[in-house]
């Protein structure tokens, strides 16, 4: 039996008196690509923000390779190796791109805490900020501000910083949404490329990119899980078809 | 650097290097202020222009340290070499306990390092027995090193100077070092530093502690340059003024709170000699940046060069 | 002792019924317009000195206390508009730009009325004292003070929790976007909110130059006090103004009594265990 990389118990996120997440109960065995799917405001999102920490669940427990982490802060969470990008684009508008992958970088190591020596003097870092950039090909735009590159290059770098925080787990919330057709293939082949060891927990709205790269399917609808199978399955679930597209 | 930065930096240098021999003591005066409330500043502007967090707590820690280093020259006549140090030690731990303030953000961070502002000047202005009240503490010797002492303004006018260039290099490394770095991640999105893996308040902590060392520092270098300290030091004024001068000369850059410090100090100085209202001139001064400068001298500065440096773009 | 223990405690809800005049003004500008007034304790001073100058001209206390407000209301009305506005929703710009307003007018103020201490002429009946059961003799005025502060906040809580337009104004304490979705004129709603806020401190003014008398740095001393009672209540709320009040009142009276050197630091306590505790006070929200 292989480990479990995340196992979320009954977990439940309340705001205000709505149950954005419901009792979503999941385990993720290590080396697994799930993807999550589910139509707007199933609580997708949030249920990510609780599993990394962005959030504090109402109620329910996280736990990562078999530790509770649901006291642990954030950057624990990333530490001990979960990684993660946003829906909403969260990145550092006015620092260069070599800027923002140097932060990622240096963010899961003690060199963070440098004062004396500066940020130029790190030639592997700045080596592995080049390759970083360059795998999601954005070398050519290293030395540019965020707020310089256009939409699609910020997805991409998105991606790149959470490539590069060492994850063992990577949540991956809607990497291709708002990107053009090319910019979408790239992405989903990049992502299909990553090495298998890395456990993957994607959210997709695009049925195509989801169902080519899972292995496995949770679908969620008003903060519960309706059901989890493997694509095939969730293809021919007519319950899916009721919720997710619309109609049958 | 570009060549004609490194061009100004070496005029401006030798420009401080020959101001007490062109200009009088009056002048020479007023470079030292400025450059020992551009350290002030250049302190608040750690917090403000690289982490986004604005105190307004930062004359404490100038005036616990001023405090310390005058009660300790004239009352129990321990050396410079002691006192100086003992005084950054005092207005750092201060920074160390305020620091907890970093815990809030925001509207709150602001609120409440007004009210820790208010502790300590309350504490300068009623605990007149240790600090003497409204008086404070007179009679601040010149400082002396080893047996060699600073006897004139000139010649505390080129330590001042000395060490704020030491300052401003230490400075410069530190801006540019990963953590430096990791302040202005913050300053930019919070919750993506954290899921990055930076445990964010205490960098922030650390920010705190270090600008409070340097207010410190700057909180030394004022005692021995006014051979007194009263509750005024640790006024609100003193905070909000310092981070006005990082505001006026550019906030997030070096020179910036320097040149500030000399705007604000030199409109004051030249504004009280025919005109008394000198608090309203400064309010006139915070009201015209917020509305027309918010950049600053730097700010605008980059903007002419941008207009002239290069021909308008043509349209989209 | 116990006597002066509860003199204290009586100086210290006077203090709280005044405090609370000044920072329910300041939570609620917060609360609803996310607007952070610095020059609120300039008001207090200002509409102090006003209602000083009617009391001396007129003889009247009530329209001392309706003048000062009144003048602070126009005047703040004109900053709000003219200033404040314009630096949208950046704190930073405003605390700069409020902190500058209130530079300016305690200068004004201090040309006009100049810096000695002034005291506020309290009407007759409100002079001397009242005997407390214990043989305790205490300043009516104080005492009237108490329930003055009981009284007005019984008002702003009935307008706030019983009227159409208090409805309104905590939709958009909670939400800014409700305010807009309840098809009310919001600049209108903004306006008359801010002009009671300026109205309460110009009032308080008055009120407090009655006890605490008016000098330059009046203004600030006070503006601290109210913004810790602020953070300790939490921002935008006026049950936490009510409750902060007391706590600061409570606290600055006894740590007067008890530690009077270190009364300042008396205040450090709570904002302190808050910060630790509750950064957002007892009844702060998210903003
Ligand atoms: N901070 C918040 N406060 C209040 N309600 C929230 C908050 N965040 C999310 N919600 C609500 O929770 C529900 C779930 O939102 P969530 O963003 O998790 O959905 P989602 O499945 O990611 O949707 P989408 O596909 O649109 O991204 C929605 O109804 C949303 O309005
Ligand atoms: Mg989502």
């Amino acid at each position: 039996m292989t480990q479990l990389a995340i196992e979320v118990g009954a977990l439940a996120k309340v705001f205000g008196g709505l149950a954005a997440v419901d009792g979503v109960s999941l385990s993720v065995p290590a080396g697994e690509r799930r993807v999550l799917i589910g139509p707007n405001g199933a609580g997708k999102t949030t249920l990510f923000h609780c599993i990394t920490g962005t959030l504090k669940p109402t109620r329910g427990s996280v736990r990562l390779f078999g530790r509770d982490v649901t006291r642990d802060p954030e950057h624990r969470r990333t530490a001990l190796g979960m990684g993660r990008t946003f829906q909403i684009t969260n990145v550092f508008p006015d620092l260069t791109l070599l800027e923002n992958m140097t932060l990622a970088i240096v963010g899961t190591d003690r060199r963070k805490w440098v004062m004396h020596r500066a940020v130029a003097a790190f030639a592997d870092v700045r080596r592995q900020a080049l390759e970083g950039l360059e795998a999601v090909g954005l070398a050519g735009r290293a030395a540019q501000p965020v707020k310089l590159v256009s939409y699609g290059e910020r997805r991409q770098l998105e991606l790149a910083l959470a490539l590069n925080t060492r994850p063992k787990v990577l949540f991956l919330d809607e990497p291709c949404a708002g990107l053009s057709p090319s910019e979408r293939q790239r992405i989903s082949k990049m992502i299909a490329g990553l090495p298998r060891d890395i456990t993957l927990v994607m959210i997709e709205h695009d049925m195509d990119v989801a169902l080519g790269l899972a292995d496995r399917v949770t679908v969620l609808h008003q903060g519960r899980v309706i059901l989890e199978g493997t694509p095939d399955e969730v293809r021919a679930n007519a319950e899916v078809r009721e919720v997710y597209f619309g109609h049958g | 650097m570009d060549r004609g930065r490194l061009a100004l930096s070496l005029i401006a240098l030798a420009a401080a290097l020959a101001l007490p021999f062109v200009a009088g003591p009056f002048w020479t005066g007023l470079a030292t202020q400025m450059y020992i409330f551009g350290l002030l500043a250049l302190s608040v502007d750690l917090l403000l222009g690289h982490a986004g967090l604005f105190s307004l707590t930062h004359a404490s820690f100038f005036a616990v340290s001023a405090y310390t280093v005058a009660i300790l020259q004239v009352r129990y006549a321990v050396p410079t070499t002691l006192a100086a140090p003992a005084g950054i030690l005092a207005g750092t731990l201060l920074a160390a306990v305020f620091g907890i303030s970093v815990r809030t953000r925001g509207v709150y961070f602001i609120l409440i390092t007004i009210a820790l502002g208010y502790v300590v000047w309350g504490v300068a202005h009623r605990w007149s027995s240790f600090t003497g009240g409204d008086n404070g503490v007179t009679n601040v010797p010149f400082p002396a090193i080893g047996g060699v002492g600073i006897t004139s303004h000139t010649q505390y006018y080129y330590l001042v100077l000395a060490v704020i260039l030491l300052c401003a290099l230490g400075y410069r490394v530190l801006i540019r070092s990963p953590f430096g770095l990791g302040l202005r991640g913050i300053k930019a999105s919070e919750t993506r530093m954290q899921s990055l893996g930076y445990r964010t308040s205490a960098h922030l902590y650390a920010a705190f502690v270090l600008s409070g060392a340097l207010a410190s520092l700057a909180g030394v270098l004022y005692v021995y340059y006014n051979r007194f300290v009263n509750p005024v030091a640790s006024s609100f004024p003193i905070s909000v003024e310092a981070a006005l001068m990082a505001i006026v000369g550019g906030s997030g850059t070096i020179i910036g709170p320097f040149l500030g410090a000399g705007v604000v100090l030199g409109l004051r100085n030249w504004v009280s000699s025919f005109f008394e209202m000198h608090h309203a001139i400064m309010g006139a001064v915070f009201i015209a940046t917020v509305l027309w400068a918010p950049d600053g001298l730097v700010g605008i500065a980059a903007r002419l060069r941008a207009r002239f440096s290069r021909p308008k773009e043509p349209g989209p | 002792m116990l006597t002066s223990a509860i003199l204290q405690a009586i100086n210290g809800v006077s203090l709280a019924a005044l405090l609370f005049l000044l920072a329910s003004g300041f939570t609620l500008s917060f609360g609803l317009m996310r607007v952070v007034n610095m020059a609120h304790g300039a008001y207090y001073l200002l509409g102090g000195y006003i209602g000083l100058s009617v009391a001396q001209k007129t003889g009247s206390f009530a329209l001392a206390i309706v003048a000062g407000g009144a003048a602070i209301a126009v005047l703040g009305y004109f900053i709000d508009h003219f200033l404040i506005r314009r630096t949208g929703e950046n704190h930073l710009a405003q605390v700069l730009l409020t902190v500058g307003v209130a530079f300016v007018l305690g200068d004004v103020a201090l040309a006009i009325w100049g810096g000695d201490n002034l005291m506020v002429p309290a009407p007759k009946f409100l002079k001397g004292s009242v005997v407390l059961p214990g043989d305790v003799y205490y300043p009516m005025y104080r005492l009237v003070m108490i329930f003055f502060g009981v009284f007005v906040g019984v008002v702003l809580w009935l307008l706030y929790k019983k009227t159409q337009i208090g409805a309104v104004v905590r939709a958009g304490v909670d939400d800014r976007e409700q305010v807009n979705a309840t098809g009310i004129n919001v600049d209108l709603l903004f306006v008359m909110v801010s002009a009671l806020a300026s109205f309460l401190a110009g009032m308080a003014g008055v009120v407090g130059g009655a006890f605490l008398t008016l000098y330059p740095g009046a203004e600030w001393e006070i503006l601290v006090y109210a913004l810790v009672v602020v953070i300790v209540g939490g921002l935008g709320s006026l049950g936490g103004a009510m409750i902060g009040a007391l706590v600061v009142g409570l606290l600055d009276a006894y740590g007067r009594w008890l530690l009077p050197e270190f009364s300042y630091f008396v205040l450090f306590g709570p904002i302190a265990l808050l910060m630790l505790f509750r950064p957002r006070g007892l009844f702060g929200k998210e903003h």
